[in-house]
């Protein structure tokens, strides 16, 4: 029962992600939905790592005391003055831990 | 010049790999965590290593272990993977023109691959153009596809020995990953809205434990970022025909 579960669940999952790109989809993409899609990569990449940094069990966590929010911040202004993943991964991260270690 | 074609492709599997690698890594303590989970809830050893292996979705893998041990009527667990997976769909629609041109077993391959993670490396216009950028994703996709199979392995084989992962803060590794991909890109006003937006109500329904949360957030933040473009272009025209 179990097997059997688990193939219907990657049937689900599959097929959500393959449906789209399947081309006998009777689907044509005009210009204003491929506009609108264009800010699908910001808008679910941001609802992704929003709630990571501000949530914390459950609650609502914006003190300066939360390392990720701390962390956080400092990604976003290395990212926005360097543009470079690298450099933003490195320093937040020895930030981040440096302030759990402290914690 | 002394560089051939398969030279050319073997630096893209690399190129891939290395833009993953964070990624990889960040969802190491998730991976045990959902190993480790499936064998404590009585799936045998085969079951436990099928979920990453087929379904390959951790927030599905969790949240169905869960239903399936309170022994939840097939239908809810259906339902409730249908609604955590539905953000795919955009995933699939936001790429549908480059990709349905392409022949099956890239489609299907890609396909199976595209989660969270190579969704958000293939920001770029030019992703996914071209042999060398699906090498490239595949590369990516690939190798994060191994990871979570190999970090669900271990949890299934150590996963009791290894004290909870998830306390170590390692989600703060996939938020910085995404904000490293997200904040070169907020250049103009719609994008910005739209990064604020969606923002504000993925707290709001994550607070409310609404699964469709995501989708729903993402939706409406990028129809803020349309309307907010649509209306700049307006203005625009408008300028230009004054002056």
């Amino acid at each position: 029962m179990t097997l059997i579960t688990i193939l219907l669940l990657a049937c689900i999952t599959f097929c959500s992600r393959y449906l789209f790109l399947h081309p006998k989809l009777p689907l044509r993409m005009g210009a204003k939905m491929t506009h609108f899609l264009s800010f699908s990569a910001p808008a679910v990449l941001t609802a992704i790592w929003v709630p990571i940094i501000f949530i914390k069990d459950n609650s609502f966590n914006a003190s300066i005391t939360n390392p990720y929010l701390l962390a956080a911040t400092v990604a976003v202004i290395t990212s926005y003055k360097s543009h470079n993943v690298y450099l933003t991964l490195g320093t937040s991260i020895t930030v981040f831990v440096v302030l759990q270690l402290i914690g | 010049m002394a560089f051939n074609k398969k030279q050319a492709y073997l630096i893209m599997l690399q190129k891939g790999f290395m833009a993953m690698l964070p990624l990889n890594l960040a969802v190491l303590p998730w991976g045990i965590l959902c190993g480790s989970l499936a064998i404590q809830r009585d799936f045998t050893v085969l079951e436990a290593i099928l979920m990453p292996a087929l379904v390959f979705a951790g927030s599905v893998q969790l949240v169905v272990i869960e239903l399936m041990n309170d022994n939840a009527p097939l239908a809810t667990i259906l339902f409730t993977t249908f609604i955590i997976s539905s953000r795919h769909f955009l995933y699939g629609l936001a790429f549908r023109d480059k990709l349905k041109v392409l022949p099956l077993k890239w489609r299907a391959s890609l396909g199976f691959l595209l989660t969270d993670e190579l969704f958000a490396l293939s920001g770029s216009n030019k992703a996914f153009v071209g042999k060398l950028r699906l090498t490239y994703a595949l590369a990516a996709g690939g190798s994060f596809y191994l990871c979570w199979l190999f970090w669900n392995i271990l949890g299934i084989v150590a996963g009791s020995y290894l004290p909870d992962l998830t306390s170590l803060g390692l989600d703060f590794a996939i938020a910085v990953t995404f904000i490293a991909l997200v904040v070169p890109s907020m250049t103009n006003l719609p994008v910005l809205i739209t990064v604020i937006t969606a923002g504000f109500f993925s707290v709001i329904f994550k607070l409310a434990n609404w699964e469709l949360g995501l989708v729903l957030s993402s939706l409406i933040a990028m129809f803020c970022g349309y309307l907010a473009a649509n209306k700049q272009a307006k203005l625009n025209i408008k300028k230009q025909r004054a002056s």
